[in-house]
């Protein structure tokens, strides 16, 4: 991917691994100043260390989910690099749990961390983005467009993220600031082998996965981010609320 | 008839389109829980739903802010074979002016109290191959500037219902119905709180493609198709019951 992010600063909830590493990396590369946000300082300083350091990177930890969270990590972020052209909404939480044993932190959890976290981070974010004329990618799910079962508390978080997102790009379109969601299928990440670790057989949960989109495998977190990068950037300047499968065809249909 | 014997829980039943829908399920022979969230309008719609249909409604006040009120509500209620989640509330307010109380409140009442309902009642839900009816709206499909919490609401329960429906089937089955603009307190409150009440109205009633706004009966219908065996190969499916207001716009 070749499209030049020098001078563009970007924050990335949830880098600290994953998928949200993979797009603050792929950021970085492009030129950007990203700020590096994850719950935990050790978690942000690991990931900054990763990518080599450097003056266009600097660390924005915080508990989305908690008070003052998302102003603390937008925060970090303006007052490095003085300005916000994209805020990335990936951080997340997937823990899969049947209906029967799914309680009422487990709920909260995910509708504050996929949801609550992303919207109230964005209106932190709000001022320098529409100073910027920036844009907001949200990372939702191909569980925002249908359902698994197991998943209650995820797919109802993720179904209105993409709601969320259609709506704010609305009420944002004069101000210039684009809003989008990036619905991904299943990826190759750390969360997703926590996902297959917490259940019986890890092999076969993984193999299961693999088998279960079109194209055959997971998706490299490297090919979710490249696109992130492109609806992020001026080739997607006319693209506001939408919600884009990026996901081997799974909602395409059933095989 | 189609729901005699079958005793149907409608939240937020005491006006608007869950008092038409509790009206509809008594003349089709359901028993009825009637919900809403203070004593004395729970009182007053027993009353005059008692009097057309003796013996066959109850009702219950309930916080759904309060977890365990929805818990108690889920009690009374009892082995129910139809939960019908209506009770929502729309609060307005552009990204900027939203606060955590705002969305708190929104997300408690249109979406954590519906899936506390459904978990809390489960069991009767399941023995007797039961349904869950789950309001959202045309803004659970489309986005709308100026209630951005409220669609995030009403698409998050579209996303509960294909939930609930792809675990708990076959035993029990979910559908979500979307209506459009209805004639009720929940639109006259809206409109009530712009400069120009009138004015506000012809724009809702232009929106939709029928040029109207809905009577909740005409809504009410979709929920008891919903909620009957006439439906019984719908699960995890919409109804979007909107006059049009989803399919396009008129340019």
């Amino acid at each position: 991917m070749n499209i030049d992010y020098s001078g563009k600063v970007a924050l990335v909830t949830g880098a600290g691994r994953g998928l949200g590493f993979a797009i603050a990396s792929a950021l970085h590369r492009a030129g950007a100043s990203v700020a590096i946000n994850d719950r935990k300082p050790e978690t942000v300083a690991a990931a900054i260390g990763k990518l080599g350091g450097g003056n266009r990177l600097t660390a924005a930890p915080a508990d989305l989910a908690r008070p003052g969270g998302p102003e603390a990590a937008v925060e970090a972020a303006v007052k490095r690099f003085d300005g916000l052209d994209l805020l990335v909404n990936n951080a997340a939480v997937n823990i899969e749990r049947p209906i029967e044993e799914t309680d009422d932190a487990h709920w909260d959890l995910h509708l504050d961390v996929v949801l609550r976290a992303s919207f109230f981070t964005m209106k932190a974010a709000l001022p320098w983005l529409k100073q910027a004329k920036g844009n907001v990618v949200n990372i939702a799910s191909e569980l925002g467009l249908h359902a698994i079962p197991n998943n209650v508390a995820y797919v109802t978080a993720k179904h209105g993220l993409v709601t969320m997102t259609r709506a704010l790009a609305l009420e944002l379109a004069r101000d210039g600031v684009r809003v989008n969601a990036v619905c991904p299928g299943p990826m190759d990440t750390e969360l997703m082998r926590d996902l297959a670790n917490a259940s019986p057989d890890p092999a076969a949960y993984y193999r299961a996965l693999e088998a279960s989109g079109p194209l055959g495998r997971l998706a490299k977190p490297q090919e979710i981010a490249d696109f992130v990068l492109c609806i992020g950037s001026p080739a997607a300047s006319f693209m506001t609320g939408a919600a884009l499968a990026i996901d081997g065809g799974l909602s395409a249909g059933r095989l | 008839m189609e729901f005699s014997g079958k005793r149907v829980l409608v939240t937020g039943s005491t006006r608007g389109l869950g008092l038409a829908a509790a009206r509809l399920f008594l003349e089709r022979g359901a028993e009825v829980v009637v919900h809403g969230h203070d004593g004395n309008g729970v009182a007053r719609a027993v009353t005059g739903l008692a009097r057309d249909f003796p013996g066959r409604v109850e009702g219950y006040p309930a916080d759904l802010c309060d977890r365990a009120a929805c818990r108690r509500l889920a009690q009374q209620a009892g082995a129910v074979d139809a939960l019908v989640n209506n009770a929502g509330v729309f609060l307005e307010g552009a990204i900027a002016e939203v606060d955590q109380a705002l969305w708190q409140r929104s997300f408690a009442i249109n979406v954590t109290a519906p899936w506390i309902l459904a978990r809390a009642l489960l069991e009767p839900l399941r023995e007797r191959r039961g349904v869950i009816v789950n309001i959202s709206s045309d803004a659970g499909l489309l986005g709308y500037p100026g209630i951005s919490t409220y669609c995030a609401t009403k698409g998050a329960i579209i996303g509960l219902t294909r939930a609930l429906a792809i675990e708990l089937a076959p035993e029990v089955r979910a559908i979500c119905v979307c209506p459009g603009p209805i004639e009720t307190d929940m639109m006259r409150q809206s409109l009530e709180a712009t400069p120009d009440p009138a004015a506000a109205r012809e724009v809702w009633e232009a929106y939709p493609a029928l040029r109207r706004v809905a009577q909740p009966e005409e809504v009410a219908e979709a929920i008891l198709f919903a909620a009957s065996p006439r439906s019984s190969f719908m699960t995890g499916n919409l109804i979007v019951a909107d006059g049009g207001v989803t399919m396009g716009k008129r340019v």
